[in-house]
């Protein structure tokens, strides 16, 4: 076996670590310890001549392994991998001792300080003697998507992809192409005509040559990873494969169901009904009750199922604003008629969509506000001779009073919220839901679009409610990373993945139900699981359930992290 | 017997037992009438449970003297700690013979507790004990004729490598007579030996490599139970039924004998070699099998789990990383 040789360097920060840690004492310390051939320390070891001493050391002393006791990992880990490359030394043969965020930053105590430096140190040296060189692998990148919804989300990303020259599978599960969209009369708030802008977009993909659209396929597992995935699909007819570099899931939502919410009365008064029934009433053109008449009284109630602990706990944000254009529409096509807007808190958000409210509010709707934690309103039938259909009883919270309205008519603003099937699209994908089931993104700010799974992206109301602009600029984000991974050709791919061993693996398969992006398998020729390692995150998880020890978690091996507390602890204890 | 082996000297082979139930030296006896095979290859040098042999004999050996050691039973006490010294000094070959001399075995769960607390309960407050005089064991104690003795007790129980070097382990609680008799043979015939430290008589995989009952990768447990609470098909994996099976993180080489007779693997020959705790190992396994994610319900599925330290580390607490319960030093 090589003999191990560890350099140690150990970093003043400026002031940052020096100030509150005894560098020079660590430096002689560490001197001391089985196999550290080098420990200096030195005033920037991120800065060039830092990164020099550390290059020409390896190469003098005949270095093999390197701790560099500094800053956070996350800061100069791939700095100073760079610098062990330039030497000429596998990358990965090195570890990073956190002396700043997680001891000169947070301790007052010099002494004790110094000492904690020396026992994180310890412990990466104790880590590094068991590195192993590991080596960098990139995969070509299929350059077709498949994008998973024919919503406007799905639609928008087909068309910005194709049109760039690059083939999309675009599947529906439904029999036609639209989504909800297609279900919408006007958008708000400048009540344009939703059909005028959508059946365009929908002709565009029919037409276009680098389009394939499968209507309410049957589809077979995916399996592979970024830039080469694998499908089945059949559409009346013959089994097709699909081949494919990016995944765009664009699944949409469903409207919530208002049955289960009592005060409401859904399904038993007929004249109340839901947002989506209202939109065909109005793209028939004629709002009538359940007896064929016009209705005089109508109330819209908001927050239907959103912002409700009960129900969903968060705002679908597109309602308040769908309310007013309903306002709107039935103030124009029932002029004489009494609108009420029952609304917990008014959120019209949006280019356009506050002057919206201002301008409804002087169209002769009376809005009357609800507390959700007080109580719904509560809609009963009205008795025979009352000159409504229903009594809508409230407490009205900014008069205080208790209140009754006449409707004829009850439009319930129902919530958005996720498909049913999301945890099988999630599972088909290798995604993850948060706990209202909408798709997680990589970073809820800085990655929006992309998933934790490279090469799968998800877009429009199936990660969160959304607006058809915001829908369509995802949808038009996430193709762009698309056609920038394309571009690319060949992808680097993570190489701290996990590995089965085959000699020890008993097959009993606890590891591929935990497996958060599907990567193993379970080969039944030779009863044992496998790892796909180019999609495999390096997450760990299979490797710290594995009863058997048979799958080794690369860089993060059973033996690297128990020397690491073993350092970590032992140090401690000498130098008390 | 083949003639070559015949003609070859005797070996001279010692079985010795520590913290030990007895059951590993019946699984030698177990040989039946191949005990005369063995006694036709080796002189039976030391063995308490059947030889009259004093210790005295045994110290009065030359080092190197005996050419194989099973030592059997984990180390408890300043007698079967001196006894591991002298076989080690005396013998070519030590071998650590099932469970106990492995990991520790069932003697090692005393390491939950210290001996404080042993010697409470067993002399104080278990039910049929009357001690009033609250007398106690104590290493040596004057009487009238002399100075009588008793090994010392001590706060740890130790697996044999704790102690000594061992060059070789033969797990199982028992291990399989054939195990034995196999390994014996090699060592007999001269066969080429495995590298110092290996574990013999028992294979790399583990449990459910062997076992035959079908296994699939959906092992969701909403209720843990235990064996009488459900009828068994005899076909379905035990932990995919609720019930805790150390198969997967235990060797095989035993053949399956527990599983065969309906009963889950409790890991007697310990961990493969890529496990440094098939306690931890097996616990972090089951964690994963729990099907909820919601932490009191969470909580509520893992309380269902009897006796857990005494399930995951029924055979290896001594020999795994955990190796006791803390015992607050003053400071």
């Amino acid at each position: 076996m090589e003999e191990k040789r560890i350099g140690v360097y150990i970093c003043w920060c400026g002031s940052n670590i020096a100030k509150m840690i005894d560098v020079g004492r660590i430096a002689k310390e560490t001197q001391k310890f089985s196999n550290v051939v080098m420990a200096r320390d030195y005033k920037y070891m991120c800065s060039d001549p830092g990164q020099e001493t550390l290059i020409s050391d390896i190469k003098k002393y005949k270095l093999n392994r390197i701790v560099v006791a500094a800053c956070s990992p996350r800061l100069h880990e791939p700095t100073f991998r760079k610098a062990l490359e330039q030497a000429g030394m596998n990358p990965y043969l090195f570890q990073m001792a956190n002396i700043r965020e997680q001891d000169s930053w947070v301790h007052i105590d010099r002494e004790y300080a110094t000492l904690k430096a020396l026992s994180l140190i310890k412990a990466a040296v104790s880590r590094v003697y068991h590195h192993k060189p590991l080596e960098k692998r990139s995969v070509e990148v299929n350059p077709a998507t498949l994008i998973i919804g024919g919503g406007i989300s799905g639609i928008s990303a087909a068309l910005e992809i194709a049109n760039a020259g690059k083939q999309v599978y675009l599947v529906e599960k439904s029999d036609a192409l639209g989504g909800i969209t297609a279900r919408l009369d006007l958008s708000f708030p400048f009540l344009e005509s939703v059909r005028q802008m959508l059946k365009p977009k929908i002709q565009q993909v029919q037409a276009h040559k680098l389009i394939d659209v499968f209507l309410n396929p049957t589809f077979e597992d995916i399996t592979g990873y970024v830039g080469n995935f694998k499908s089945k699909i059949r559409q009346n007819g013959p089994e097709k494969e699909l081949l494919f570099g990016n995944i765009i899931v664009a699944t949409g939502l469903q409207a919530f169901n208002p049955e289960v919410i009592p005060e409401y009365g859904y399904g038993k008064l007929p004249d109340v009904i839901t947002s989506l029934e209202m939109e065909e009433m109005l793209m028939r053109g004629n709002v009538i009750t359940s007896n064929g008449k016009e209705p005089e009284n109508i109330a819209i109630i908001h927050c239907v199922g959103s912002r409700n602990s009960k129900y969903h706990p968060y705002c679908s944000r597109t309602c308040c604003s769908t309310a007013l254009k309903y306002a709107n529409q039935l103030r124009s096509m029932l002029p004489d008629s009494n609108i009420y807007e029952l609304y917990a808190d008014m959120r019209t958000f949006g280019k356009g969509c506050e002057e919206f409210y201002s301008d409804s509010s002087r169209r002769k709707i009376l809005f009357l506000m609800f507390d959700q934690e007080e109580g719904l309103p509560n809609i009963s039938k009205a008795p025979q001779n009352d000159s409504s259909e229903m009594i809508i009883n409230m407490h009205e919270k900014l008069s205080g009073e208790e209140i009754e309205i006449p409707a004829d008519m009850v439009i319930l603003m129902t919530a958005m919220e996720a498909q049913n099937d999301a945890k099988d699209i999630a599972r088909l994908t290798g995604i993850s839901l948060c706990s209202n089931d909408f798709y997680i993104e990589k970073h809820p700010k800085l990655d929006p679009v992309a998933t934790t799974t490279d090469g799968v992206y998800i877009v429009g109301t199936c990660q969160s409610p959304k607006d058809i602009v915001e829908s369509i600029a995802q949808a038009k984000a996430a193709a762009a990373r698309v056609l920038a991974s394309i571009a690319v050709v060949n992808m680097e791919v993570e190489v701290t993945t996990a590995h089965v061993n085959e000699d020890v693996c008993c097959g009993c398969q606890t590891c591929i139900m935990v497996c958060p992006y599907t990567a193993i398998h379970f080969d039944e020729e030779k009863k044992v699981s496998v790892v796909n390692e180019a999609l495999c995150k390096g997450c760990g998880t299979c490797g710290s359930t594995c009863p058997t020890g048979a799958i080794e978690s690369r860089h993060f091996t059973d033996i690297q992290i128990l020397s690491q507390i073993e350092g970590l602890l032992k140090s401690e204890k000498e130098s008390i | 017997m083949s003639k070559e082996t015949k003609n070859k000297p005797k070996l001279k082979l010692a079985i010795y037992w520590g913290a030990a139930c007895g059951g590993c030296c019946i699984s030698v006896l177990d040989v039946h009438e191949k005990l005369f095979d063995v006694v036709a290859v080796a002189d039976l040098v030391f063995w308490p449970i059947a030889l009259d042999v004093k210790y005295a004999d045994v110290e009065a050996m030359e080092n190197g003297f005996i050419d194989v050691t099973l030592y059997n039973g984990a180390v408890r006490n300043s007698e079967n700690e001196h006894m591991a010294k002298l076989l080690r000094q005396k013998s070519k070959i030590l071998i650590a013979y099932g469970s106990c001399a492995h990991l520790g075995g069932i003697p090692g769960l005393a390491n939950f507790h210290n001996k404080e607390e042993i010697f409470e309960r067993v002399y104080h407050t278990s039910e049929s004990t009357v001690n009033k005089e609250r007398v106690e064991p104590v290493t040596s104690y004057k009487v009238a004729e002399g100075t009588l003795s008793l090994p010392e007790f001590f706060n740890d129980v130790r697996a044999l490598d704790q102690v000594v070097d061992v060059d070789y382990y033969l797990p199982g609680c028992p291990p399989q007579t054939e195990r034995f008799v196999e390994v014996f043979m090699a060592i007999v015939t001269n066969a080429s030996l495995p590298p110092n430290g290996s574990v013999v008589g028992a294979t790399e995989k583990a449990q459910c490599d062997e076992c035959q009952r079908k296994k699939t990768d959906n092992k969701r447990i909403k209720q843990f139970k235990r064996l009488v609470e459900v009828i068994d098909d005899g076909e379905t994996c035990f932990l995919e039924q609720g019930i805790i099976c150390m198969g997967p993180a235990t060797r095989s080489g035993c053949g399956y004998r527990c599983i065969e007779g309906n009963s889950p693997c409790q890991g007697c020959y310990g961990p493969p070699s890529t496990s440094p705790d098939p306690g931890a190992k097996m616990m972090s396994a089951i964690a994963t099998m729990i099907d909820s994610n919601d932490p009191d319900e969470i909580i509520k599925i893992v309380e269902q789990i009897e006796d857990p330290a005494g399930t995951f580390y029924r055979f290896s607490l001594p020999g795994s990383i955990l190796r006791r319960k803390l015992i607050e030093t003053q400071t």
